[in-house]
């Protein structure tokens, strides 16, 4: 029995001893991964962030410590990766010690100031022993207070003498009511005579300036009133003012310019939140994003291109992923011959909603028109076709895919490959004229640009005509030959619009730029008399 | 007197002001990476054409390494870019790999397509190959030189005039002090 004892608490105390020299890989992968930190997450670790990277990194851990990595060799390889950035308590060794070291030098700095700022303060406090008084100004201090009268005095005159005029009355004030309390028997004989002392003693000084005061004053009878004006009056100098409102600016500059620069606006949920409070760009409300989005519509459809990029913009820096705004920032770059930045916005947009039609629209366009990308606008256009329900739209997609070529080939133009006879009549066509009161703000030096816009959907404009240095009256036509984008058939209702650009620049509308609609808009392609006025001046 | 106090003012108040100023300016997202001029950890990775590629073969040729995922706004963004890069430099003695992390292959292939991309691609299942590159944001481009040193680093979408560029300095051992910024997207 004893025996089977023995080896019970044998096998009893190895497997201890064995499980002491290997604790469990979970806790050995968790306190390595407490210590090191999320890239992804900010100041969460390794070990509590929930995030897929986090996941492969515990993995790691788990990994090397199995291979038989000491948890320190497992740190020093991430550290290897991503720097000390990644562990979550900063080395203390190099340069990181000075994050350990500084806080406590910056608090015993902070002590020791304290520490001197007190004494000096309390030193300044204790009142030095009286010097030995005049034995002749204590006579006349004793013989005053015996004979002393109650003294009217200006308590609202700031001069010096009736400062000291008032020390003096109160002085002989605490005299006697020294006198009273030691009659009285409140107080002991020794603290009496202390006391009476003490304030004799001050009350003397009082004196002895008040007698310098009237001898200077008689030596310099007209410079009096200057010297007490020139004594130094209590509060803050001139430097202490200057430093402090040095501080403030400088302060207030690194909070005003440097703190919103530096700050971006939340760009994903991992992102800072102070960027949106303080710059106040980022995260306006969705009512706030609807309306920009609106804003930028509204501008676009106007042609006011420069300020429907800003507005645009600032929806996507509150949605950096708003698939709209990225639209219409496309068709912009599309319309300006940025066909590459135009291909990126639409990527943009399908990344975050794949079945946008006006994304799907101009990438299919984009690579058709710009890219020749026949095979890739197809993909994108026949993908539009199975979203779009019947009507125009879908016939007009089912249109430009009958245009796109097959293979390598050359795509038709299509107003080119269109009977004559069609693409005459697929026109409209009148006369442009200057409002004669504007006539003295023509630039001879203008492009003159005339827009088709569909009437029903708004949007882009569906063509184009520029004609730099125009003279007027100016007839002029508008045809399939002038649409943005090649292949779309000009038919249907527009409105037009005209515009005497002073720098050419359709994305900018200047003072001085020209602008006019048709008064009956909208119009049928085919129409022909449709005059525009040039009657609105920018300013 | 008064110079003194002045002195002492400041010496307190500048300190407080540069620190201020260092911690508004800092990115605390940013990880500077310490693997420039450091040897480019080896790995091998299943190509999505079937193949197998490792770095260790590719020694003797300057290599761009792209770390990417199709769910990555600013990777869209770059792969034309660098399939037009690739396109320039195909015929020299430089490779371009691509490896695709936190991303299904059924997306990754997609990918791949949608963009046209001819340059070899393969997948991090693990995600080894990333921390081992000390990846945080993507995308993340990567150059070695010939004898697998890293070159130079690009996190975010890089345009293909400076894949060029980087490429053909590595192609030459040339170290670039500083590490390049783009747009970019964190890890997941």
């Amino acid at each position: 029995m004893a025996r089977y004892l023995i080896i019970a608490l044998l096998l009893f105390s190895s497997s201890s001893i064995l499980a002491a020299d290997a604790p469990d890989l979970e806790d050995q992968t968790r306190a390595v991964s407490t210590d090191l930190r999320c890239v992804v997450c900010q100041n969460l670790s390794v070990a509590d962030s929930p995030s897929d990277m986090a996941q492969q990194m515990r993995a790691i851990v788990r990994e090397q410590l199995q291979a038989g990595k000491t948890p320190q060799e497992v740190k020093d390889f991430f550290v290897s990766k991503y720097g000390e950035w990644v562990l979550l308590k900063p080395a203390t060794h190099g340069f990181s010690l000075l994050v350990w070291v500084v806080p406590f030098v910056a608090l015993l700095i902070g002590l020791g100031l304290g520490v001197f700022f007190i004494r000096r303060w309390a030193a300044k406090k204790r009142a030095a022993p009286p010097a030995a008084a005049d034995p002749k100004l204590l006579a006349r201090v004793r013989e005053e207070f015996a004979n002393a009268e109650p003294e009217e005095l200006d308590l609202e005159d700031p001069s010096p003498r009736a400062q000291l005029l008032q020390e003096r009355s109160r002085l002989y004030a605490d005299l006697k009511e020294l006198e009273f309390d030691y009659q009285a028997g409140k107080l002991s004989q020794a603290d009496y005579v202390d006391l009476r002392r003490d304030i004799e003693t001050k009350a003397a000084t009082v004196l002895g300036n008040l007698d310098e005061m009237a001898v200077s004053a008689a030596r310099r009878p007209q410079a009096a009133k200057e010297t007490e004006v020139v004594q130094p009056k209590p509060g803050l100098r001139g430097w202490q003012v200057a430093a402090g409102g040095v501080f403030l600016l400088i302060f207030g500059l690194t909070l005003g310019v440097v703190l919103t620069n530096s700050l971006k606006p939340r760009g994903g949920e991992g992102d800072s939140i102070t960027g949106d409070f303080l710059t106040g760009t980022g995260a306006p409300g969705m009512g706030n994003v609807a309306a920009l989005l609106q804003e930028g519509k509204t501008a676009f459809d106007k042609q006011e291109f420069s300020k429907a990029i800003e507005a645009f913009k600032k929806v996507l820096v509150a949605e950096p992923n708003q698939p709209e705004a990225h639209s219409y920032m496309g068709f912009i770059l599309m319309q300006a011959g940025h066909g590459d930045g135009a291909l990126m916005a639409f990527d943009k947009a399908l990344t975050q909603a794949p079945n946008l039609p006006m994304a799907l629209w101009g990438k299919g366009m984009v690579l058709y028109q710009e890219k020749k990308d026949f095979a890739g606008a197809r993909v994108v256009l026949e993908k539009l076709l199975q979203l779009t329900p019947q009507g125009p739209e879908r016939n007009e997609i089912v249109k430009v895919l009958a245009e796109i070529p097959t293979g390598n080939q050359k795509p038709q133009p299509t107003a080119k490959a269109a009977p004559p006879v069609a693409a005459s009549s697929a026109q409209i066509s009148g006369r442009i004229t200057i409002d004669p009161k504007l006539k003295a703000s023509v630039d001879p030096n203008a492009t003159l640009f005339i827009i088709a816009r569909p009437a029903a959907a708004g949007g882009p404009p569906l063509a184009v005509k520029k004609i730099d240095r125009p003279t007027f009256p100016l007839p002029y036509s508008l045809g399939a030959e002038n649409m943005m984008t090649q292949g779309m058939p000009f038919s249907g209702k527009m409105n037009i619009a005209v515009r005497l650009d002073k720098d050419g620049n359709p994305t900018t509308r200047d003072a001085g730029d020209l602008s006019g609609d048709y008064k009956k808009n909208p119009v049928e392609v085919g129409t022909k008399n449709v005059d525009v006025v040039l009657d609105q001046l920018a300013k | 007197m008064a110079w003194r106090r002045l002195i002492i003012t400041l010496a307190v108040i500048a300190p407080v002001l540069w620190l201020l100023v260092f911690g508004f300016q800092r990115d605390a997202r940013y990880i500077k990476t310490p693997l420039i001029a450091k040897q480019a950890t080896p790995f091998a990775v299943t190509l999505f054409d079937g193949g197998k590629l490792s770095l260790s073969d590719l020694r003797g040729k300057a290599v761009f390494l792209n770390f990417w995922a199709s769910w990555c706004p600013p990777c869209r963004e770059e792969a034309r870019d660098l399939e037009a890069a690739w396109q320039k430099v195909k015929d020299k003695n430089l490779l371009f790999l691509g490896v695709a992390l936190q991303d299904t292959e059924k997306d990754s292939r997609a990918f791949l397509e949608e963009f046209k991309v001819t340059y070899p691609n393969g997948r991090d299942e693990s995600g080894k190959v990333a921390v081992d590159y000390g990846t945080w944001g993507i995308p993340e481009s990567f150059f070695i030189d010939p004898q697998g040193r890293i070159t130079y680093k690009h996190v975010g979408a890089i345009r293909a005039a400076l894949v060029v560029s980087k490429l053909e300095e590595a192609a030459k051992g040339i170290v670039s002090a500083q590490e390049g910024k783009g747009d970019v997207s964190p890890v997941r």
